[in-house]
């Protein structure tokens, strides 16, 4: 791990890592078009050149209640499973090198943010939590619905 | 035939280089039961696919071959290596048959008695013979095939090379196909996109020339591309006819088979997908389902049995439903028969719903026909069935009601198409449904469609029926649609099932070519749509999954009974009155016009109406119409309803307040001989209705439509002209023309100089013509505008433009 480079977003307030592997580009948001009926952290689809994205508001998708943190005009564009995502974060900092392997910490990070990190990583520019994509791009409920059928 | 012919060596031939391996892997293990079903199942399509056609040979060898495999399935009998050997001989045996039918020769006469026989007799000394080397069909211990192994030994090799280079076809992996497919579409996703720029930058000449070729270009490659993989499923469709006669001929029963959506393209792989899954649930259909022609009578029904087969795409998934009024799935056999086979126990089989239960006869292994026949086995077909599909990320699933039919519906997927969709919009999102449900789109206020609320369904009326209707807005969630308040716009929607349902939006916006794309999983989930598109102007849209949805809102039936619906509806029709349209007019008058007449409904906007003439007209597509029927005060509403009549020659418009329906003239019409444009007066629904009187009509206001045409102008050679004067001209309402076209009503706008010199040289000049200048300032006399005084530019068009409608010369 130490040595790769790194795309650090600010999540919620809390500094995040995303490999920067993950990361195909970043975007300028254009208009997003809302997808009714739709789970809520899915902010809607929106255009990349002839590509439709699926846009994914992260504070959201890793199960935090509405929150006022601001949105960044940028978004990461991630690929998962075949589709195409563009993350919406609070914002995209910097990029970056690992420094040590992605470890767990006492005491953990909160359920939430558990489901969907990796673990803590150190950077170059500090230690930052690091994304576990998959889980992220699939949304709360399945957390839920794993949980419930344990 | 000779395609099928050739589609069957292909697939035989394909089938047995794939199960090569296996057959060699069977052979080190005879135990292995998932070879043995691999083996299983490439003898069993032999063998039906050998029933379209007559190579009996073909079909003992198989039937011999499957039924002693079956026996290792079942339980009844040990593979052991000698009946691998028989097993191997006749694989052998069905690939030199094959060659021999490809190369349209004779394959020689006997043989195939031993070979089946070793089956049998698994003590036989021939089969002993068999057992000392197994390498290969050129093995000389297939003593009963020797002869004509050695015959063909290197005449077979040469005729193979032969046929390889007498097809000139290649074939490519599908990766690469969809590669290019892929990026075709993003190019035809980019012109879009680049179309939309360059008509917000407005005319320009030099780049609008090459992106036309362009467009033009990728059109061209784009229908290539999509030919190169999609099939239209009639392909598939065209042989199904002939196959449901021989077999229900067979079988002693009559069965009719109705076919629809054959124009629904398929991608070819697909196509060769679904072939055997399909051509397997017909035989099921028609040998187990649909009973013997006494039966039928006896239990009510109509002698000839009926086999209905639809095809409907939606966004990336193709659904076939196939559908029989046949005697229908009985849950407690098929429950019975799953317990004594062990795929449920007893005590699961209480908790178990009818949909699971009938479901079971997807599992491998399973039968409920009590008689082995030759035309559907032992259960194989199904599980070959559900495996063939789901190996492409499709699905099956059976819905019966006993004693009237079953029904298999089967879901396909497209990795990426491009569909006919149509725009909508609801509360002020846009949504695309793909034109293959659109059965009609219907514009009319909620009082003509008698639309009432059931509890909390809605229904309207549509051509006398009574139909559900989904509002749009509340199927998504979404708050300000108009079409729940005021005058819907319902799009009538067929569904693969043969259900009729409306869908209320608030208004269409267009239809054209979409390129589906599939959606993350999370917003699949919703079962609401089926894929996102991009529109011209880059704004992503969704496809709506119109099976689904209503399938969510329970509009599917299990049954179909639309063809016999179909046949009584016919008949009506033959005897039909004659059709009106009702209208009310903006004197409050209801009238009617006959139906013929009516070319379309328009709606076209105030500013399209010109009242300046003694009488009124109206543009509409280009065409300056007559227009009749307005209010003497000025109109209200921005928009105005207009119905567009046309004698075949000519045509004009009839403004009206409101459009009522499609009515039928049951009454008697009694003459109004004092209204010279009324025909008749006749009773609809009990009320009095004018009938207008086509003739007085167009006698007294028809007249052939007249292009609005701009006058053309001829502007002089050279860049300036082009790039410079011929926006201006353009803007200002001018066709250019080039000067090879300019006939006497053309303006001519040419250069001072150069009109001197043909001035002086006698050349010809046009009639209306303008001369320009280099230099601000006028010299005495001179006719001549200075050519950047736009204004003067224009007045001087606009009078030539007079003088050469006025017929003046300048």
């Amino acid at each position: 791990m130490t040595g790769d480079l790194l795309v650090i977003v600010q999540i919620a307030g809390r500094r995040c890592a995303l490999s920067a592997l993950d990361v195909k580009s970043v975007i300028e948001v254009g208009t997003v078009a809302p997808i009714p009926r739709a789970p809520a952290w899915i902010a809607g689809i929106t255009a990349l050149r002839s590509q439709a994205l699926t846009v994914i508001d992260c504070r959201r998708a890793i199960g935090l209640a509405d929150c006022d943190w601001p949105t960044d005009h940028r978004a990461a564009v991630v690929a998962e499973g075949g589709h195409s995502y563009a993350l919406l974060v609070d914002g995209i900092e910097d990029i970056t090198t690992a420094a040590d392997a992605a470890g767990q910490i006492p005491g953990g990070f909160g359920p939430e943010w558990s489901r969907i990190a990796t673990g803590m990583i150190e950077t170059m520019a500090g230690p930052a939590l690091l994304i576990d994509l998959p889980a992220l791009i699939s949304g709360p409920e399945t957390a839920r619905h794993d949980s419930e059928a344990a | 035939m000779d395609d099928l012919l050739a589609e069957f060596i292909a697939e035989t031939r394909e089938m047995l280089e794939a199960s090569g391996g296996e057959i060699v892997a069977w052979e080190a293990d005879p135990g292995d039961r998932a070879r043995l079903d691999t083996i299983f199942r490439f003898v069993h399509t032999v063998k039906g696919n050998c029933g379209f056609f007559d190579f009996p040979r073909l079909a003992n060898l198989s039937h011999a071959a499957e039924d002693a495999l079956a026996d290792c399935r079942a339980g009844r009998r040990d593979p052991d290596r000698e009946l691998v050997s028989a097993v191997l001989a006749i694989i052998d045996r069905i690939t030199l048959m094959v060659d021999a039918i490809e190369a349209g020769e004779d394959f020689p006469e006997g043989g195939d008695e031993v070979l089946i026989a070793a089956l049998d007799n698994p003590y036989d000394p021939a089969a002993d013979k068999l057992d000392g080397d197994k390498t290969g069909p050129e093995s000389p211990l297939h003593a009963p095939a020797s002869a004509l192994i050695e015959r063909s030994d290197d005449a077979l090799a040469a005729r193979r090379a032969d046929s390889v280079a007498a097809q000139r076809t290649i074939r490519l992996p599908v990766e690469l196909l969809d590669r290019v497919m892929s990026g075709v579409s993003d190019m035809v996703l980019a012109r879009n996109d680049l179309a939309h720029r360059l008509r917000q930058a407005g005319n320009q000449p030099t780049i609008d020339g090459p992106f036309e070729r362009l467009t033009t270009i990728l059109s061209d490659v784009r229908d290539a591309i999509t030919r190169m993989r999609m099939q239209r499923i009639e392909t598939l469709f065209g042989v199904l006819p002939r196959l449901v006669r021989d077999l229900s001929a067979d079988l002693g029963k009559q069965v009719m088979v109705d076919l629809d959506g054959g124009d629904v393209e398929l991608d070819r792989e697909m196509i060769e997908t679904i072939r055997d899954p399909l051509t397997h649930l017909i035989r099921n259909a028609i040998d187990h389902g649909i009973e013997a022609p006494a039966a039928r009578l006896a239990g009510g029904k109509r002698e000839i049995g009926l086999l209905a087969i639809a095809a409907r795409q939606s966004g990336n998934t193709i659904s076939i439903v196939i559908s029989d009024d046949g005697r229908g799935l009985d849950e407690d056999r098929i429950a019975a028969k799953a317990i004594a086979t062990g795929l449920v126990t007893a005590a699961e089989r209480p908790a178990m719903s009818r949909e699971r239960i009938l479901n079971l006869i997807f599992e491998p292994g399973f039968s409920t026909a009590e008689t082995v026949s030759n035309v559907s086995g032992r259960g194989v077909g199904l599980d070959v069935v559900r495996q063939n599909l789901e190996k492409v990320g499709g699905s099956i699933k059976v819905t019966s009601v006993l004693g009237q039919g079953t029904t298999f519906t089967l879901q396909i997927p497209l990795t990426l198409s491009i569909i006919a969709g149509l725009t909508v919009e609801v509360a002020g999102h846009r949504f695309a449904i793909p034109q293959s449900y659109v059965e009609e789109i219907v514009q009319a206020s909620t009082r003509a469609l008698d639309m009432t609320r059931m509890g909390e369904t809605a229904l309207v009326t549509f051509r006398g029926n009574r139909v559900p209707c989904l509002m749009l807005g509340e199927v998504l969630g979404l708050q300000n649609s108009a079409a729940s308040a005021g005058d819907p716009t319902l799009v009538m929607l067929r569904l693969a099932s043969g259900d009729l349902f409306a869908l209320a939006v608030d208004g269409i916006h267009n239809h054209g070519d979409l390129v589906v794309k599939p959606l993350a999983p999370a917003v699949m989930r919703s079962g609401l749509y089926a894929g996102s598109t991009l529109l011209d102007d880059g704004q992503p849209v969704l496809l709506l999954d119109v099976a689904n949805i209503a399938a969510q809102h329970h509009l599917v039936s299990d049954t179909r009974t639309r063809m016999l619906g179909r046949i009584d509806e016919a008949a009506v029709v033959a005897e039909a009155a004659p059709r009106a349209m009702l209208f009310t007019d903006f004197a409050g008058r209801r009238s009617a016009v006959r139906l013929e007449l009516v070319q379309r409904i328009e709606t076209a906007p105030a500013s399209a109406i010109d009242r300046s003439a003694a009488r009124p007209r109206v543009v509409i597509d280009g065409m300056i119409l007559p227009l009749i029927g307005l209010p003497d005060t000025p109109l209200a509403a921005p928009r105005l309803r207009l119905l567009r009549l046309s004698d075949g020659a000519c045509e004009l418009l009839h403004a009206v307040r409101e459009v009522e329906d499609a009515v039928e003239l049951t009454e008697a019409l009694s003459p109004v001989p004092e209204d010279p444009l009324a025909e008749a007066i006749t009773l609809i629904g009990g009320k009095p209705v004018t009938l207008i009187d086509a003739h007085a009509l167009f006698a007294q206001y028809g007249e052939p439509p007249v292009a609005a045409a701009r006058p053309r102008c001829v502007l002089p050679a050279g860049d300036w002209a082009r790039s410079i004067l011929a926006p201006l001209v353009t803007a200002a309402g001018y066709d250019i023309v080039p000067e090879s076209e300019a006939d006497a009503d053309v303006i001519g706008i040419v250069f001072e100089d150069v009109y001197e010199v043909a001035e002086a040289l006698g050349r010809p000049l046009p009639t209306h013509v303008i001369r320009l200048r280099d230099q601000p300032e006028a010299p005495t006399d001179s006719a001549t505008i200075y050519r950047y005084d736009r204004e003067g530019l224009l007045a001087a068009l606009a009078a030539a433009n007079h003088a050469a409608l006025t017929g003046e010369a300048a």
